[in-house]
């Protein structure tokens, strides 16, 4: 019977270690970690989104369809705080990466934003 | 000489593919440099508007306004230097412009021109979120073109150094070809000099052997010289000085026709034969008579023919019984007179005809030339002949001693022709010392 419930323990945290959107090595950023948002692009504000997959979406698609995408985005000033809350490497490509860049969740902690949540890209984020 | 134009042409072309490789790479380097001149432009057009939108100085008007202008002149130069590029190369960078090209016009549209008009009237928070997709583009399409215009620099660069090494491959190729075909052709004018040197070595030793040498006769001086026309073939003029008796001395000077061994053996043969009849027969009419049925009979070549001077000397009086089968360069020197003797039959091989025999005394210090035609038909260089007066004339003019006067002669024939012969020349000069009394059938 104890040695029943250790197995689904194990099993619980194993699923959990799988399945939770956490920070992880590949990302080199820790969850509840404080950072900045500072785009490496010229225009240092950083497109804040509601959805990952929104995310990858503007860095693969056309200008017209990323025109259309940015409506679903907040642009946080650039040197606006932030604390990680997940990330998923190597979620994002796009023609201007060598490799794939990370999926950063963040919870914005400064500014007009601040105590709203959202997706960054990982280049933008300044530990 | 095909192999030569090939190499030729095949250098041209690949100067002009390598000189137009060359052209499209600076064109594409230029570009390059162009390129991040623009991205500045497009910086400078986006800050002066910054500028204006946060201090409503006009000075930020005028400076968006002449980056504008200087964006669209610098667009315009690159797209000018991609048009020349080949495709595919060429059609996919001016599709990067263009996209280029339209993002910063629709910004012009959609940003600064509402920012120019309302200054005091801040951009939306969608109007920036837009800005910020126009910078996103500008700088990834700007990027894209920098990864493909390097990327065709290499191309081009690969394709130059691959043109090189082509260039070098085919150079060696050539050198190859060329230098095998040297050889062989050094080869075979090696083996073909060889053989005419055999041929010519072979006819000269021959002739040696039967060439007449000039046997001493007495009472008398002789003259003799041959000279070839030609450094690579031999000629088939043969004369003989052969004492058949005590007082008797066969002379014979002949001209065959044609050249070569065929012409050197047949030279042998007119000698020999001509000594034994001569040792049967002291009649140079008969001699001739019996030669030409000997020749016709042996001789199986119809083109060839001879002409030939037979006496027969007595070497104490110095009668001389002569026939004479169409040679015409025989000469009597009393003096300084010289009389031409005349032929007494047809040249030999031709017709079974008889031959008439003469008969000349020499006296002491007379001198009998005989010569073949190198002498009467050579030719100056306009081509005039010396002819049978001309050799009367220098046969006269000539020192009486036999040797020097048949050298003088030499020397002179070859002078007129510009220091070389054009025919073979043989020629024979007999002088009496003294002259007594002898009988003409010893």
């Amino acid at each position: 019977m104890r040695s029943a419930r250790w197995l689904a323990l194990g099993a619980a945290f194993a699923l959990y270690l799988s399945a939770a959107p956490a920070a992880q090595a590949d990302c080199n950023l820790r969850t509840h970690q404080h950072v900045v948002l500072y785009s490496s692009t010229e225009d240092p504000d950083v497109l804040l989104w509601d959805s990952r997959f929104r995310l990858r979406a503007y860095h693969a698609a056309t200008f017209d369809e990323a025109q259309e995408l940015v409506r679903h985005a907040r642009l946080a000033p650039g040197g606006t705080h932030a604390v990680v809350e997940s990330c998923v490497p190597d979620f994002v490509d796009s023609p201007l990466f060598e490799r794939p860049a990370d999926a950063v969740g963040v919870l914005i902690v400064s500014g007009k934003y601040s105590g709203q949540r959202g997706w960054v890209l990982g280049p933008d984020v300044r530990p | 000489m095909l192999a030569l134009v090939f190499a030729v042409q095949g250098a041209f072309q690949t100067r002009a593919r390598i000189a137009d490789t060359f052209d499209r790479q600076s064109q594409i380097q230029a570009a390059q440099l162009e390129l991040e001149e623009l991205l500045r432009l497009q910086i400078d057009e986006e800050n002066s508007l910054r500028g204006y939108a946060l201090t409503h100085d006009p000075f930020y008007v005028g400076r968006y306004r002449a980056s504008t202008q200087d964006f669209d002149t610098k667009e315009s130069a690159i797209r000018t230097m991609l048009v020349s590029q080949s495709p595919p190369h060429g059609l996919a960078l001016l599709a990067l412009l263009d996209e280029y090209d339209r993002i910063q016009v629709e910004w012009r549209r959609d940003i600064a021109v509402p920012v120019l008009a309302h200054p005091n009237q801040p951009l939306s928070e969608f109007e920036r979120r837009t800005d910020k997709a126009f910078s996103d583009y500008e700088t990834r399409t700007v990027a894209q073109l920098r990864d493909q215009l390097a990327g065709v620099n290499a191309d081009l660069a690969r394709s130059t150094q691959t043109q090189l090494d082509r260039t070098s491959y085919v150079r060696a190729f050539w050198l190859l070809v060329f230098g095998l075909l040297a050889i062989i052709f050094n080869a075979y004018s090696s083996r073909l000099g060889r053989e005419l040197e055999q041929e010519r070595t072979t006819t000269e030793v021959l002739q040696r052997a039967f060439l007449s040498e000039a046997m001493p006769l007495p009472n008398a001086e002789i003259g003799a010289a041959y000279q070839s026309g030609s450094e690579l073939a031999v000629g088939g003029d043969v004369f003989d000085v052969y004492r058949l008796s005590d007082d008797l001395a066969l002379l014979l000077i002949a001209d065959v026709s044609g050249k070569g061994v065929d012409a050197a053996v047949l030279t042998a043969f007119i000698k020999f034969t001509i000594r034994g009849i001569a040792l049967r027969r002291r009649d140079p009419g008969a001699i001739l008579a019996e030669f030409n049925t000997a020749f016709a009979q042996t001789v199986e070549n119809p083109y060839l023919f001879v002409s030939m001077f037979v006496a027969i000397v007595n070497t104490r009086n110095f009668h001389v019984r002569y026939a004479s089968a169409g040679h015409d360069s025989a000469f009597v020197r009393r003096s300084h007179e010289v009389q031409q003797l005349a032929v007494t039959g047809p040249v030999l091989g031709v017709m079974e005809e008889p031959f008439e025999t003469k008969q000349i005394n020499l006296n002491a210090g007379d001198v009998l030339v005989l010569a073949t035609d190198g002498l009467t038909e050579a030719r100056d260089r306009s081509g005039k002949m010396v002819g049978e007066e001309g050799a009367i004339a220098l046969i006269a003019q000539a020192d009486p001693a036999p040797q020097r006067l048949v050298d003088e002669l030499v020397a002179k024939v070859k002078a007129i022709g510009g220091n070389r012969l054009r025919d073979d020349l043989a020629l024979l000069a007999l002088r009496p010392t003294s002259v007594g009394i002898g009988f003409d059938d010893a």
